[in-house]
């Protein structure tokens, strides 16, 4: 058989408003084995239990860069303020950072890339059960493993450079689903760079232009709103905002009504296209994979 | 006849491999424009299985059979042909059909590492949606069959490789799958626990009624666990039949031994052996030869006339030789 004659008896792929969804629900149909789904989750969780302190350790390097900034912006501002925020508020924002970006992190699509290379998406293939899940279960084994870190050692920071925040009910219910939000926007814009590895050898390069990104443009530099000109006007249309600043700003109350309303739709609308994009890339991904062979 | 388990017709296989020459100059073409070959893992190739059979797929190195195992398990999509397994398309991967099939991989494990092989267990039989009673029934059997229970606290990273295979079994085998796919299981292992998993899985097959489909470079492992053997070699199907009868299809030669009397010395009878006979081994006064199976009967009959022979038998070559002829060779005739 000729490679055209190969082509011809291939499905041809549709680009479509539709094509990204369809894959979608395919991809939840697949997957509403929750028990299943739950018990990979446990099962991962134990495995990783038994690295605890190399967790520990990850999780101490993520913490680092935050905690310089912290430490540099509560000294520059001193005992006056700056673009508004002052001393205290400086550190309520980066401690609170250190927390959701930390949540928020999907260090799982580093990985995903290697399950590509080195063949061992086969085994996943095989299951009855999505191998999305088999991320989602490092993902949220991941979680539980480093918070076991950060909380208290951002517990004992406050403690000794008494932040200033001003809780109220209101910030905390919207900061609760823009976390979420956050964290799916951080996780499928990841994962959708990382399945491009079904196509290039190395893919996992794009994650790191994505952490430098976040870096600078999500509010681990400095505050979005203290960020200049264009450079602010960037953070607030991309989607890297939305993975870490937007939420921490909720629950510092530097967003007003208008800021909330909008940010939220940014995210939702950046998150809408990282599950599209994702759905697309491992469709068209796996039928390439199962073309080509593991 | 019942309707066959395992279907496959005209089933192809064609990789699109990117080549070139070594050195820098050709990496930096390949750059910009990538010439291809294509390979023809599997060409058409047809066959039935029937539930409860166990087949074994043999070929040498780069055959196919690999290709062939993973278009059945939904893992490779088919250039050509068809396949059916237990009423399914295999590469429609429906979860469904995963659920009654089963791939053990001689080099590839699905348990995980750092915890204990029972906790392995117990998600992948949440995976497989087996029910709690069901699945503490189906591994107690298991373990039983396989004698393992020492195994079951220690991390799967702290096994032997022999007792790694036997989780993977089990992993493979939790599910109660329908059709087994093997892909290798023996590889690496010392000779008793090729034979025990061997054993194991003679056992397993007459309790269950599993299909097995097997491919192994141990022909212990194909002696003893199939009657049905397909050959397969640069992609196409040579032979589809029974173990037995593949010497006599594959190898158009017999082997003949003769003992000569004692104190002959063998450089003197040289002479005495007939045209056609070809030595392939000559020890003391022991000789092997090889001859044509229709030429056998003329040969030995001219043997016995021109040399003193005190011993003589004739048989088929064993199946290594068959088979090693087979690969090095092509089908004879």
């Amino acid at each position: 058989m000729t490679n055209q004659q190969m082509g011809k008896s291939r499905k041809p792929f549709v680009v479509g408003a539709s094509a990204p969804f369809s894959a979608l629900k395919r991809i939840l149909r697949t997957s509403v084995n929750l028990r299943g789904g739950w018990a990979l989750i446990r099962g991962t969780w134990a495995s990783w239990l038994q690295y605890r302190s190399f967790f520990f350790i990850l999780a101490f390097g993520w913490m680092i860069p935050p905690l310089i900034y912290l430490l540099v912006w509560a000294t520059a501002a001193g005992g006056r303020a700056i673009g508004g925020m002052t001393r205290g508020e400086f550190v309520a924002y980066y401690l609170a950072l250190i927390l959701v970006n930390q949540i928020t992190y999907s260090q799982t699509n580093w990985t995903v890339g290697d399950l590509i290379r080195y063949g061992q998406m086969n085994r996943l293939l095989m299951r009855p059960l999505h191998p999305l899940f088999d991320a989602l279960s490092s993902e949220l084994a991941g979680k539980v493993v480093y918070l076991a870190f950060d909380l208290p050692v951002v517990i004992v920071l406050a403690l000794i450079l008494r932040p200033e925040m001003h809780l109220t009910p209101g910030n905390v219910l919207a900061f609760l689903p823009a976390l979420l939000l956050a964290w799916a926007l951080r996780f499928f814009w990841g994962y959708w760079l990382a399945l491009l590895a079904f196509w290039a050898t190395r893919a996992d390069a794009l994650l790191a232009v994505q952490d430098s990104l976040v870096f600078l443009l999500a509010g681990q530099v400095a505050p979005v709103a203290l960020l200049p000109g264009l450079l602010h006007s960037a953070a607030v249309a991309l989607p890297f905002r939305y993975m870490v600043g937007f939420p921490v700003e909720i629950l510092t109350g530097q967003v007003d009504p208008v800021g909330l309303a909008l940010g939220f739709a940014v995210q939702l609308g950046w998150l809408a296209l990282a599950l599209g994009l994702s759905a697309l890339m491992w469709r068209q991904g796996v039928r390439r994979y199962s073309a080509v062979g593991g | 006849m019942t309707e066959a388990q395992i279907s496959v017709q005209s089933l192809s296989k064609t990789y699109r491999v990117p080549v070139r020459a070594g050195g820098l100059k050709a990496a930096l073409k390949s750059l910009a424009r990538r010439t291809y070959n294509d390979v023809h893992a599997v060409q058409e190739i047809n066959f039935t299985i029937q539930q409860g059979e166990m087949v074994g797929l043999i070929g040498p190195n780069g055959a196919g059979k690999t290709t062939t195992l993973k278009m059945l398990c939904g893992l490779l999509h088919p250039s050509a042909g068809q396949a059916h397994v237990a009423g399914f398309v295999p590469w429609e991967r429906r979860p469904a059909y995963l659920r009654q099939i089963s791939m053990v991989l001689g080099n590839k494990s699905q348990m995980l590492w750092d915890i204990p092989p029972l906790d392995s267990f117990r998600v992948i039989g949440e995976i497989y949606s087996v029910p709690p009673a069901r699945l503490r029934q189906t591994l107690d059997e298991l373990f039983d069959l396989l004698e393992m229970a020492e195994l079951l606290t220690k991390p799967v990273r702290d096994l032997s490789l022999g007792e790694r295979m036997k989780c993977e079994l089990v992993a493979g085998l939790l599910h109660q799958p329908a059709i087994m796919f093997l892909d290798e299981p023996t590889l690496g292992l010392d000779v008793s626990m090729q034979l025990r998993l061997r054993r194991f899985l003679a056992e397993y097959n007459r309790r269950s009624g599993v299909t097995v489909l097997l491919t192994s470079h141990y022909m212990a492992d194909v002696l003893a666990l199939c009657p049905r053997v397909i050959l397969i070699h640069h992609g196409k199907l040579l032979y589809d039949g029974e173990l037995g009868s593949l010497a006599q299809k594959m190898a158009p030669f017999k082997l003949v031994r003769v003992t000569l009397e004692d104190g002959r010395p063998l450089t003197e009878d040289r002479g005495g052996i007939p045209a056609g006979a070809e030595v392939i081994e000559a020890n003391g006064n022991h000789l092997t030869l090889r001859v044509a199976r229709t030429a056998a009967p003329e040969i030995t009959a001219k043997l016995l006339q021109s040399l003193p022979v005190v011993d003589l038998t004739v048989e088929d070559p064993p199946i290594e030789a068959v088979i090693d002829q087979v690969y090095q060779e092509g089908v004879q005739g």
